[in-house]
Protein backbone atom coordinates (compact mmCIF):
# COMPACT_ATOMS: atom_id res chain seq x y z
CA UNK A 1 0.00 0.00 0.00
CA UNK A 2 2.71 2.41 0.99
CA UNK A 3 4.78 1.34 -1.99
CA UNK A 4 1.88 2.17 -4.28
CA UNK A 5 1.65 5.62 -2.74
CA UNK A 6 5.36 6.23 -3.27
CA UNK A 7 5.10 4.97 -6.85
CA UNK A 8 2.19 7.30 -7.55
CA UNK A 9 4.03 10.24 -6.01
CA UNK A 10 7.03 9.46 -8.21
CA UNK A 11 4.89 9.48 -11.32
CA UNK A 12 3.22 12.74 -10.36
CA UNK A 13 6.63 14.24 -9.69
CA UNK A 14 7.90 13.11 -13.07
CA UNK A 15 4.88 14.69 -14.72
CA UNK A 16 5.43 17.93 -12.82
CA UNK A 17 9.08 17.96 -13.81
CA UNK A 18 8.13 17.92 -17.45
CA UNK A 19 6.26 21.23 -17.09
CA UNK A 20 9.60 22.92 -17.58
CA UNK A 21 9.60 21.93 -21.23
CA UNK A 22 7.04 24.68 -21.93
CA UNK A 23 9.82 27.25 -21.81
CA UNK A 24 12.07 25.24 -24.09
CA UNK A 25 9.26 24.82 -26.59
CA UNK A 26 8.57 28.55 -26.67
CA UNK A 27 12.29 29.28 -26.90
CA UNK A 28 12.86 26.94 -29.83
CA UNK A 29 9.83 28.43 -31.57
CA UNK A 30 11.24 31.94 -31.21
CA UNK A 31 14.69 30.86 -32.40
CA UNK A 32 13.37 29.11 -35.48
CA UNK A 33 10.96 31.90 -36.38
CA UNK A 34 13.79 34.44 -36.22
CA UNK A 35 16.09 32.21 -38.25
CA UNK A 36 13.49 31.53 -40.93
CA UNK A 37 12.74 35.23 -41.26
CA UNK A 38 16.43 35.97 -41.59
CA UNK A 39 16.79 33.28 -44.23
CA UNK A 40 13.85 34.75 -46.10
CA UNK A 41 15.46 38.20 -46.05
CA UNK A 42 18.85 37.09 -47.30
CA UNK A 43 18.96 33.50 -48.54
CA UNK A 44 22.68 33.76 -49.32
CA UNK A 45 23.55 33.45 -45.64
CA UNK A 46 21.19 30.58 -44.95
CA UNK A 47 24.08 28.21 -44.23
CA UNK A 48 25.53 30.39 -41.48
CA UNK A 49 22.11 31.16 -40.09
CA UNK A 50 21.24 27.50 -40.01
CA UNK A 51 24.37 26.60 -38.07
CA UNK A 52 23.70 29.29 -35.50
CA UNK A 53 20.06 28.30 -35.34
CA UNK A 54 20.94 24.69 -34.54
CA UNK A 55 23.35 25.92 -31.88
CA UNK A 56 20.63 28.07 -30.30
CA UNK A 57 18.13 25.25 -30.49
CA UNK A 58 20.61 22.98 -28.73
CA UNK A 59 20.98 25.49 -25.91
CA UNK A 60 17.23 25.89 -25.52
CA UNK A 61 16.66 22.20 -25.83
CA UNK A 62 19.19 21.47 -23.10
CA UNK A 63 16.76 22.89 -20.54
CA UNK A 64 14.03 20.56 -21.72
CA UNK A 65 16.48 17.69 -21.57
CA UNK A 66 17.30 18.54 -17.95
CA UNK A 67 13.59 18.25 -17.16
CA UNK A 68 13.49 14.97 -19.00
CA UNK A 69 16.50 13.66 -17.10
CA UNK A 70 14.90 14.63 -13.79
CA UNK A 71 11.70 12.87 -14.81
CA UNK A 72 13.56 9.76 -15.93
CA UNK A 73 15.59 9.70 -12.73
CA UNK A 74 12.39 9.92 -10.69
CA UNK A 75 10.81 7.11 -12.67
CA UNK A 76 13.68 4.67 -12.99
CA UNK A 77 16.48 5.49 -10.60
CA UNK A 78 15.25 6.88 -7.28
CA UNK B 1 8.94 9.20 -66.74
CA UNK B 2 5.82 7.11 -67.05
CA UNK B 3 7.90 4.00 -67.41
CA UNK B 4 10.01 4.66 -64.33
CA UNK B 5 7.04 5.45 -62.17
CA UNK B 6 5.37 2.25 -63.28
CA UNK B 7 8.49 0.30 -62.42
CA UNK B 8 8.53 1.81 -58.99
CA UNK B 9 4.90 1.11 -58.41
CA UNK B 10 5.29 -2.57 -59.14
CA UNK B 11 8.54 -3.02 -57.29
CA UNK B 12 9.13 -6.01 -55.09
CA UNK B 13 10.37 -4.22 -52.02
CA UNK B 14 6.97 -3.42 -50.65
CA UNK B 15 6.01 -7.08 -50.79
CA UNK B 16 9.02 -7.80 -48.64
CA UNK B 17 7.82 -5.11 -46.22
CA UNK B 18 4.36 -6.66 -46.20
CA UNK B 19 5.84 -10.10 -45.66
CA UNK B 20 7.84 -8.85 -42.70
CA UNK B 21 4.78 -7.17 -41.19
CA UNK B 22 2.81 -10.41 -41.48
CA UNK B 23 5.67 -12.36 -39.94
CA UNK B 24 5.82 -9.74 -37.21
CA UNK B 25 2.12 -10.18 -36.44
CA UNK B 26 2.52 -13.96 -36.27
CA UNK B 27 5.58 -13.70 -34.04
CA UNK B 28 3.91 -11.25 -31.70
CA UNK B 29 0.79 -13.38 -31.34
CA UNK B 30 2.98 -16.38 -30.56
CA UNK B 31 5.28 -14.59 -28.11
CA UNK B 32 3.68 -11.45 -26.65
CA UNK B 33 6.22 -8.76 -25.79
CA UNK B 34 7.53 -8.40 -22.28
CA UNK B 35 7.07 -5.29 -20.30
CA UNK B 36 10.56 -3.85 -20.51
CA UNK B 37 12.66 -3.28 -17.45
CA UNK B 38 14.28 0.10 -17.81
CA UNK B 39 17.36 0.67 -15.76
CA UNK B 40 19.51 3.75 -15.70
CA UNK B 41 23.02 2.37 -14.99
CA UNK B 42 24.48 0.01 -17.52
CA UNK B 43 24.00 -3.68 -16.78
CA UNK B 44 27.01 -5.81 -16.05
CA UNK B 45 27.41 -8.83 -18.31
CA UNK B 46 29.71 -10.83 -16.06
CA UNK B 47 29.22 -11.70 -12.41
CA UNK B 48 32.86 -11.17 -11.55
CA UNK B 49 34.38 -7.75 -12.08
CA UNK B 50 37.00 -7.50 -14.81
CA UNK B 51 39.51 -5.93 -12.46
CA UNK B 52 39.56 -3.79 -9.35
CA UNK B 53 40.49 -0.23 -10.10
CA UNK B 54 43.58 0.27 -7.95
CA UNK B 55 43.37 3.75 -6.43
CA UNK B 56 39.74 4.03 -5.41
CA UNK B 57 39.26 0.27 -4.99
CA UNK B 58 36.22 0.21 -7.27
CA UNK B 59 35.33 -2.93 -9.22
CA UNK B 60 35.10 -2.47 -12.99
CA UNK B 61 32.58 -4.70 -14.72
CA UNK B 62 32.20 -5.56 -18.37
CA UNK B 63 28.99 -3.64 -19.01
CA UNK B 64 26.93 -3.79 -22.15
CA UNK B 65 27.61 -0.14 -22.97
CA UNK B 66 31.33 -0.92 -22.77
CA UNK B 67 30.80 -3.66 -25.36
CA UNK B 68 28.99 -1.15 -27.57
CA UNK B 69 31.85 1.31 -27.21
CA UNK B 70 34.39 -1.33 -28.23
CA UNK B 71 32.31 -2.33 -31.27
CA UNK B 72 31.97 1.32 -32.25
CA UNK B 73 35.72 1.80 -31.93
CA UNK B 74 36.37 -1.18 -34.15
CA UNK B 75 33.89 0.14 -36.74
CA UNK B 76 35.62 3.53 -36.71
CA UNK B 77 39.02 1.91 -37.09
CA UNK B 78 37.76 -0.16 -40.01
CA UNK B 79 36.34 2.94 -41.69
CA UNK B 80 39.63 4.73 -41.12
CA UNK B 81 41.58 1.81 -42.55
CA UNK B 82 39.34 1.71 -45.63
CA UNK B 83 39.76 5.43 -46.22
CA UNK B 84 43.53 5.12 -45.70
CA UNK B 85 43.72 2.40 -48.34
CA UNK B 86 41.55 4.38 -50.73
CA UNK B 87 43.81 7.41 -50.32
CA UNK B 88 46.93 5.29 -50.75
CA UNK B 89 45.67 3.67 -53.94
CA UNK B 90 46.36 6.85 -55.87
CA UNK B 91 42.87 7.73 -57.07
CA UNK B 92 42.30 11.45 -57.11
CA UNK B 93 38.53 11.12 -56.66
CA UNK B 94 37.68 8.70 -53.87
CA UNK B 95 34.59 6.59 -54.37
CA UNK B 96 32.02 4.93 -52.22
CA UNK B 97 32.48 5.05 -48.49
CA UNK B 98 35.74 6.97 -48.55
CA UNK B 99 34.13 9.59 -50.78
CA UNK B 100 31.31 10.00 -48.29
CA UNK B 101 33.79 10.28 -45.43
CA UNK B 102 35.79 12.84 -47.39
CA UNK B 103 32.70 14.96 -48.02
CA UNK B 104 31.71 14.77 -44.36
CA UNK B 105 35.19 15.71 -43.14
CA UNK B 106 35.33 18.57 -45.61
CA UNK B 107 32.05 20.00 -44.35
CA UNK B 108 33.33 19.78 -40.78
CA UNK B 109 36.64 21.41 -41.69
CA UNK B 110 35.02 24.30 -43.53
CA UNK B 111 32.80 24.87 -40.52
CA UNK B 112 35.84 24.92 -38.23
CA UNK B 113 37.73 27.26 -40.50
CA UNK B 114 34.87 29.75 -40.71
CA UNK B 115 34.57 29.82 -36.92
CA UNK B 116 38.11 29.44 -35.61
CA UNK B 117 40.20 31.05 -38.33
CA UNK B 118 43.87 30.18 -38.07
CA UNK B 119 43.36 27.88 -35.11
CA UNK B 120 41.30 25.52 -37.24
CA UNK B 121 44.14 23.01 -37.62
CA UNK B 122 44.51 22.64 -33.84
CA UNK B 123 40.80 22.54 -33.10
CA UNK B 124 39.60 20.38 -35.96
CA UNK B 125 40.89 16.98 -34.65
CA UNK B 126 38.88 17.25 -31.43
CA UNK B 127 35.77 18.35 -33.29
CA UNK B 128 35.99 15.57 -35.88
CA UNK B 129 36.88 12.86 -33.37
CA UNK B 130 34.02 13.68 -31.03
CA UNK B 131 31.52 14.03 -33.86
CA UNK B 132 32.53 10.79 -35.60
CA UNK B 133 32.66 8.76 -32.38
CA UNK B 134 29.31 9.97 -31.09
CA UNK B 135 27.74 9.61 -34.52
CA UNK B 136 28.83 5.99 -34.93
CA UNK B 137 27.86 5.11 -31.35
CA UNK B 138 24.46 6.76 -31.69
CA UNK B 139 23.67 5.09 -34.99
CA UNK B 140 24.59 1.69 -33.58
CA UNK B 141 21.26 1.90 -31.77
CA UNK B 142 19.56 1.45 -35.16
CA UNK B 143 21.15 -1.95 -35.82
CA UNK B 144 18.62 -4.74 -35.16
CA UNK B 145 19.59 -6.72 -32.08
CA UNK B 146 21.24 -3.87 -30.24
CA UNK B 147 19.20 -3.22 -27.08
CA UNK B 148 17.07 -6.30 -27.70
CA UNK B 149 19.17 -9.49 -27.80
CA UNK B 150 20.63 -10.56 -24.51
CA UNK B 151 20.40 -12.73 -21.41
CA UNK B 152 16.90 -13.51 -20.31
CA UNK B 153 16.83 -12.97 -16.58
CA UNK B 154 13.93 -14.84 -15.07
CA UNK B 155 14.62 -15.10 -11.41
CA UNK B 156 12.13 -14.09 -8.76
CA UNK B 157 11.95 -11.03 -6.63
CA UNK B 158 11.59 -13.09 -3.47
CA UNK B 159 15.16 -14.39 -3.59
CA UNK B 160 17.35 -11.41 -4.09
CA UNK B 161 20.52 -13.41 -3.60
CA UNK B 162 19.89 -15.67 -6.54
CA UNK B 163 20.19 -12.97 -9.12
CA UNK B 164 23.57 -11.45 -9.38
CA UNK B 165 23.25 -10.14 -12.90
CA UNK B 166 21.25 -7.07 -12.05
CA UNK B 167 23.64 -5.87 -9.44
CA UNK B 168 25.05 -2.49 -10.05
CA UNK B 169 28.29 -1.90 -11.78
CA UNK B 170 29.86 1.47 -11.02
CA UNK B 171 26.90 3.61 -10.09
CA UNK B 172 26.93 6.48 -12.51
CA UNK B 173 28.20 9.47 -10.50
CA UNK B 174 26.45 8.69 -7.30
CA UNK B 175 23.13 7.82 -8.87
CA UNK B 176 22.34 4.43 -7.50
CA UNK B 177 19.91 2.34 -9.47
CA UNK B 178 16.84 0.55 -8.22
CA UNK B 179 18.09 -2.94 -8.47
CA UNK B 180 18.57 -4.66 -5.18
CA UNK B 181 15.58 -6.74 -6.16
CA UNK B 182 15.45 -9.04 -9.10
CA UNK B 183 13.46 -8.32 -12.19
CA UNK B 184 12.33 -10.35 -15.12
CA UNK B 185 13.59 -9.05 -18.38
CA UNK B 186 16.21 -9.03 -21.04
CA UNK B 187 19.69 -7.77 -20.29
CA UNK B 188 20.98 -6.83 -23.73
CA UNK B 189 24.49 -7.75 -24.78
CA UNK B 190 24.91 -4.41 -26.49
CA UNK B 191 23.24 -1.22 -25.36
CA UNK B 192 23.60 2.22 -26.92
CA UNK B 193 26.66 3.80 -25.35
CA UNK B 194 25.26 7.26 -24.76
CA UNK B 195 22.63 5.77 -22.41
CA UNK B 196 25.46 5.42 -19.90
CA UNK B 197 26.09 8.61 -17.96
CA UNK B 198 29.71 7.57 -17.42
CA UNK B 199 30.45 7.81 -21.13
CA UNK B 200 28.84 11.20 -21.72
CA UNK B 201 30.38 12.65 -18.56
CA UNK B 202 33.83 11.42 -19.56
CA UNK B 203 33.45 12.89 -23.04
CA UNK B 204 32.24 16.20 -21.59
CA UNK B 205 35.20 16.30 -19.20
CA UNK B 206 37.61 15.67 -22.07
CA UNK B 207 35.96 18.38 -24.16
CA UNK B 208 35.97 21.05 -21.43
CA UNK B 209 39.52 20.25 -20.28
CA UNK B 210 40.77 20.45 -23.85
CA UNK B 211 39.03 23.81 -24.20
CA UNK B 212 41.19 25.09 -21.34
CA UNK B 213 44.31 23.54 -22.90
CA UNK B 214 43.60 25.22 -26.23
CA UNK B 215 42.99 28.50 -24.43
CA UNK B 216 46.33 28.29 -22.60
CA UNK B 217 48.13 27.41 -25.83
CA UNK B 218 46.60 30.39 -27.57
CA UNK B 219 47.03 33.04 -24.89
CA UNK B 220 49.48 31.66 -22.39
CA UNK B 221 48.80 32.17 -18.72
CA UNK B 222 46.81 35.32 -19.43
CA UNK B 223 44.00 32.97 -20.41
CA UNK B 224 43.22 32.50 -16.72
CA UNK B 225 42.69 36.22 -16.25
CA UNK B 226 39.29 35.51 -17.73
CA UNK B 227 38.40 33.69 -14.53
CA UNK B 228 40.37 35.62 -11.92
CA UNK B 229 40.00 39.11 -13.22
CA UNK B 230 42.05 41.43 -10.94
CA UNK B 231 43.37 43.69 -13.70
CA UNK B 232 40.79 46.42 -13.12
CA UNK B 233 40.16 45.66 -9.47
CA UNK B 234 42.21 48.56 -8.11
CA UNK B 235 42.08 50.98 -11.03
CA UNK B 236 38.34 51.30 -11.51
CA UNK B 237 36.42 51.78 -8.25
CA UNK B 238 33.12 49.99 -8.88
CA UNK B 239 33.48 48.31 -12.23
CA UNK B 240 36.58 46.46 -11.09
CA UNK B 241 34.51 44.58 -8.56
CA UNK B 242 31.89 43.87 -11.19
CA UNK B 243 34.59 42.56 -13.53
CA UNK B 244 35.83 40.29 -10.77
CA UNK B 245 32.29 38.98 -10.25
CA UNK B 246 31.95 38.35 -13.97
CA UNK B 247 35.16 36.33 -13.86
CA UNK B 248 33.72 34.17 -11.07
CA UNK B 249 30.60 33.67 -13.16
CA UNK B 250 32.79 32.57 -16.09
CA UNK B 251 34.38 30.00 -13.82
CA UNK B 252 30.97 28.70 -12.75
CA UNK B 253 29.76 28.55 -16.33
CA UNK B 254 32.82 26.51 -17.25
CA UNK B 255 31.73 23.86 -14.75
CA UNK B 256 28.13 24.02 -15.84
CA UNK B 257 29.29 23.33 -19.38
CA UNK B 258 30.40 19.87 -18.28
CA UNK B 259 26.97 18.96 -16.97
CA UNK B 260 25.24 20.61 -19.89
CA UNK B 261 27.27 18.54 -22.36
CA UNK B 262 26.85 15.31 -20.43
CA UNK B 263 23.13 15.57 -19.76
CA UNK B 264 22.21 16.80 -23.23
CA UNK B 265 23.67 13.77 -24.99
CA UNK B 266 22.61 11.33 -22.27
CA UNK B 267 19.06 12.69 -22.03
CA UNK B 268 18.42 12.62 -25.74
CA UNK B 269 19.71 9.13 -26.36
CA UNK B 270 18.30 7.59 -23.17
CA UNK B 271 14.89 9.12 -23.82
CA UNK B 272 15.06 7.76 -27.36
CA UNK B 273 15.78 4.24 -26.20
CA UNK B 274 13.04 4.41 -23.55
CA UNK B 275 10.67 5.57 -26.29
CA UNK B 276 11.75 2.62 -28.45
CA UNK B 277 11.12 0.18 -25.59
CA UNK B 278 7.71 1.59 -24.76
CA UNK B 279 6.52 1.80 -28.37
CA UNK B 280 7.82 -1.71 -28.96
CA UNK B 281 5.76 -2.99 -26.06
CA UNK B 282 2.57 -1.07 -26.76
CA UNK B 283 2.44 -1.44 -30.54
CA UNK B 284 4.79 -4.30 -31.38
CA UNK B 285 4.04 -4.26 -35.10
CA UNK B 286 5.70 -1.74 -37.46
CA UNK B 287 5.25 1.33 -35.24
CA UNK B 288 8.85 1.22 -34.08
CA UNK B 289 10.06 2.01 -37.58
CA UNK B 290 8.83 5.58 -37.33
CA UNK B 291 10.55 6.06 -33.99
CA UNK B 292 13.72 4.56 -35.45
CA UNK B 293 13.67 7.22 -38.16
CA UNK B 294 13.32 9.88 -35.46
CA UNK B 295 16.25 8.32 -33.60
CA UNK B 296 18.32 8.46 -36.78
CA UNK B 297 17.93 12.24 -36.90
CA UNK B 298 18.31 12.73 -33.15
CA UNK B 299 21.52 10.73 -33.12
CA UNK B 300 23.01 12.71 -35.99
CA UNK B 301 21.96 16.09 -34.58
CA UNK B 302 23.26 15.34 -31.10
CA UNK B 303 26.61 14.14 -32.46
CA UNK B 304 27.01 17.29 -34.54
CA UNK B 305 25.84 19.54 -31.70
CA UNK B 306 28.30 18.00 -29.23
CA UNK B 307 31.19 18.50 -31.62
CA UNK B 308 30.01 21.93 -32.76
CA UNK B 309 29.69 23.25 -29.23
CA UNK B 310 33.15 21.94 -28.35
CA UNK B 311 34.53 23.63 -31.44
CA UNK B 312 32.77 26.90 -30.67
CA UNK B 313 34.00 26.95 -27.07
CA UNK B 314 37.54 26.21 -28.26
CA UNK B 315 37.34 29.02 -30.82
CA UNK B 316 36.12 31.37 -28.08
CA UNK B 317 38.96 30.32 -25.81
CA UNK B 318 41.54 31.27 -28.43
CA UNK B 319 40.29 34.83 -28.50
CA UNK B 320 41.29 37.07 -25.64
CA UNK B 321 38.51 38.61 -23.61
CA UNK B 322 40.44 41.59 -22.33
CA UNK B 323 39.37 45.11 -23.16
CA UNK B 324 35.95 46.53 -23.69
CA UNK B 325 35.01 45.61 -27.23
CA UNK B 326 35.26 42.11 -28.64
CA UNK B 327 38.53 41.70 -30.41
CA UNK B 328 38.53 40.10 -33.79
CA UNK B 329 40.41 36.87 -34.10
CA UNK B 330 44.01 37.78 -34.61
Amino acid sequence: MEGDFVQGAKMIGAGLAMIGTIGAGAGIGIVVSGAVQAMGRNPDFSGTIQTNMILGIAFAEAVAIYCLVVALLLLFAV
Amino acid sequence: MEQSRKWWRFGVNRWFVLLFIVLNVIAVSAYPPLRPHIQLPAEALTEQPLFIFPLVNAPVYLTNTLVATLIGDILLLLIGFGVWRAVGSGQMVPRGLSGAVEAFIEVLYNLTESTAGKWAKRIFPYFATITLLVLVLNWMELIPGVDSIGFFNERHIENPFECSFVQLPLGAVGITGASNECVKGVIPFVRATATDLNFTLALALIAVVMVQVIGVRAQGLSYFSKFLNVKTFFTKPVFGVIDFGVGILELVSEFSKIFSFAFRLFGNIFAGSVLLFVIGTLVPVFAQSGVLMLEFFVGAIQAVVFGLLTMTFMAQATQSHGGEGHEESH
